[in-house]
């Protein structure tokens, strides 16, 4: 199978990942390459198969459901990784554009 | 003899032991190594030449009172890129990362600091932990001490490579599809893949969660037991370790009573001969040992790892989606919203990365999900099914761990799919979730060859000490 640049383009759209024309081209190829390697798998007959489980996740092993407390150290930390702050508050762009007049 | 750098983690703690040697000399003689060696090998991002010395200085002064914090008290150590220390730069040698500093302690680290071990520094890898060669670095790929126009194998090959060029005496590493096990095979060193549920992600930067496990690099099956033990547990931040047996080492000295499996699937394909020549050498040699060897059925060879290519970028597609320039990170300055996460990502982001993202967005995609994720996680139950079956009639399934040697940097960064036919062998223990471990065949021509035995699961004593009498042969 072979993917359009318009499927390529609107996969990097939904992952948010900008791709410049010449990496659509690349991309599509790579994708195509391991798009028909996986395709094996249609072959081997799952009737029936349940599909395997998660991994152990025993309710067991839940920690309590309350806030932990973070120390000064630990939100300095966090703070100063922001990419973006205000008085110590995250910075990011604004969700609603302004409206077009 | 050898200097104290060239020591095993196992012969250093016995003459720490015996004072013969003081962490501080072991220390600074793999700070000296590093600061020659590390400018063209590159296993390391960063070197902490101050607080290791203080470490060092510490575990000493524990030492002269008669303290001792555990078996890797003072003990150097390298750490791979993608697992956190706080206060530290952590990575996981992503340009999107370069500045990123830990808010807190992986439980890994968390654990070694309790047993006074000494970190060195963080080590280079393929992006997000994604590549089989160490090439995918943001900040330049690292190098094979055994030919430096050679790769070490990934993508925990700054690990591999500070362990098999003495810059440390162990490393650790993570490993999804084989990347703890294949750099250990292109650089002939030991590497551990434990049972899933063995050891804590927590702190681990996620590349697939169903896959991920931390485990150790080192210069012999004894010392990467020792550091194995040391960083597993079950843990309250990590909902998938297990409650096991724990493991205890269970060395033998012959194999008499041991039932070793070659997987007829995976022999008949292609191996190279340089690779094939030294493991059937090996075989030899654990028959000399008093194991029966034969054959077995696992079916799904060559299934594992479309299982694994599709498996793999789902789970990684969704777990890179927080790198998006909001909370941490590198961010672009654009427009308005949507074109920030668009440049964001797509500037700071590698190739490798973004090709699995866009690989696993598309298969779990509106109208795809069934024909890619869900029967991949259909053929994953048969391939776990197929193992177990494999693993009723022997204790162990051993193939060579990569087909091919190490291979020349750049030779195949343009062709993705050949680049992923090297995890043929590795990815089944991940897709299974058992322990596997690749250890250094000792007849070899030229570069270094990896052994690998897949065991099962929660059973890391029988598998370390079919690898271990091998070694001591």
């Amino acid at each position: 199978m072979s993917l359009s640049h318009e499927e390529i383009k609107n996969v990097a759209f939904l992952a948010r990942i900008g791709l410049s024309d010449e990496e659509v081209e690349r991309v599509g190829k790579d994708l195509d390459s391991i798009l028909g390697y996986v395709d094996r798998l249609q072959k081997i007959d799952t009737a029936d198969v349940p599909e395997a489980a998660s991994p152990v996740v025993d309710a067991k092993n839940f920690r309590v459901d309350e806030a932990d407390a973070c120390t000064d150290a630990e939100r300095a930390l966090i703070v100063d990784n922001f990419p973006a702050s205000q008085g110590g508050m995250l910075k990011a762009p604004a969700v609603f554009e302004r409206p077009k007049k | 003899m050898k200097s104290a750098n060239e020591l095993t983690l196992t012969e250093a703690r016995e003459a720490l032991d015996h004072a013969e040697i003081f962490s501080l000399e072991l220390t600074k003689a793999c700070l000296a190594e590093i600061q020659s060696r590390n400018p063209a090998l590159n296993a390391f991002l960063e070197i902490w030449q101050e607080s290791a010395l203080q470490e060092a200085k510490a575990s000493d002064e524990r030492r002269a009172r008669g303290e001792s914090l555990g078996v890797l008290d003072g003990i150097p150590i390298a750490i791979k890129d993608n697992m956190l220390i706080e206060g530290r730069k952590c990575s996981s040698a992503s340009k999107i990362l370069e500045n990123y500093v830990s808010v807190r302690d992986a439980t890994v680290i968390k654990k070694l600091k309790a047993q006074g071990a000494v970190f060195l520094g963080r080590t280079n890898m393929d992006e997000f932990a994604m590549g089989g060669s160490t090439e995918n670095s943001a900040f330049g790929p690292t190098r094979n001490p055994h030919d430096p126009d050679r790769v070490p194998g990934g993508s925990s090959g700054g690990s591999a490579v500070a362990v098999a060029a003495n810059l440390c005496l162990a490393a650790t590493g993570s490993d999804t599809g084989g990347s703890i096990r294949q750099p250990a095979s292109f650089c002939g060193v030991v590497g551990l893949k434990p049972t899933y549920g063995r050891v804590s992600r927590s702190g681990l930067m996620a590349m697939a969660s169903s896959f991920d496990q931390i485990g150790p690099l080192a210069k012999s099956v004894e010392d990467a037991a020792l550091l194995f033990e040391a960083v597993a547990g079950k843990d309250a931040l990590d909902q998938t370790t297990v409650d096991a047996k724990p493991f205890e080492p269970a060395w033998r000295e012959n194999l008499q009573g041991i039932r070793i499996g070659l997987p007829k699937q995976a022999w008949g394909q292609g191996i190279d001969g340089e690779v094939r020549t030294p493991v059937e050498h090996a075989v030899s040699v654990l028959k000399r040992l008093g194991a029966e060897v034969v054959d077995v059925e696992l079916p799904y060879a060559e299934e594992v790892l479309a299982v694994y290519y599709i498996v793999m970028p789902c789970e990684a597609s969704t777990n890179l989606s927080r790198f998006d320039g909001m909370r941490y990170g590198a961010r672009e300055h654009a427009s308005n919203l949507l074109e920030t996460y668009l440049e964001t990502r797509g500037e700071n982001i590698g190739p490798e990365a973004r090709r699995r993202i866009l690989l696993g967005t598309y298969a779990l995609s509106a109208g795809y999900y069934d024909a890619y994720y869900k029967k991949a996680k259909q053929v994953q139950t048969l391939i776990k099914n197929a193992y177990a079956d494999a693993l009723t009639h022997v204790d162990a399934l051993l193939t060579p761990t990569t087909p091919t040697v190490a291979y020349e940097i750049g030779s195949k960064v343009n062709d993705p799919l050949s680049m992923y036919l090297g995890d043929l062998f590795t990815v089944g223990a991940n897709v299974a979730g058992l322990p596997a471990v690749s250890v250094p065949c000792k007849e070899v021509s030229g570069l270094p060859v990896g052994m690998h035995l897949t065991g099962k699961a929660f059973d890391e004593s029988t598998l370390l000490a079919i690898a271990g009498a091998y070694e001591q042969s």
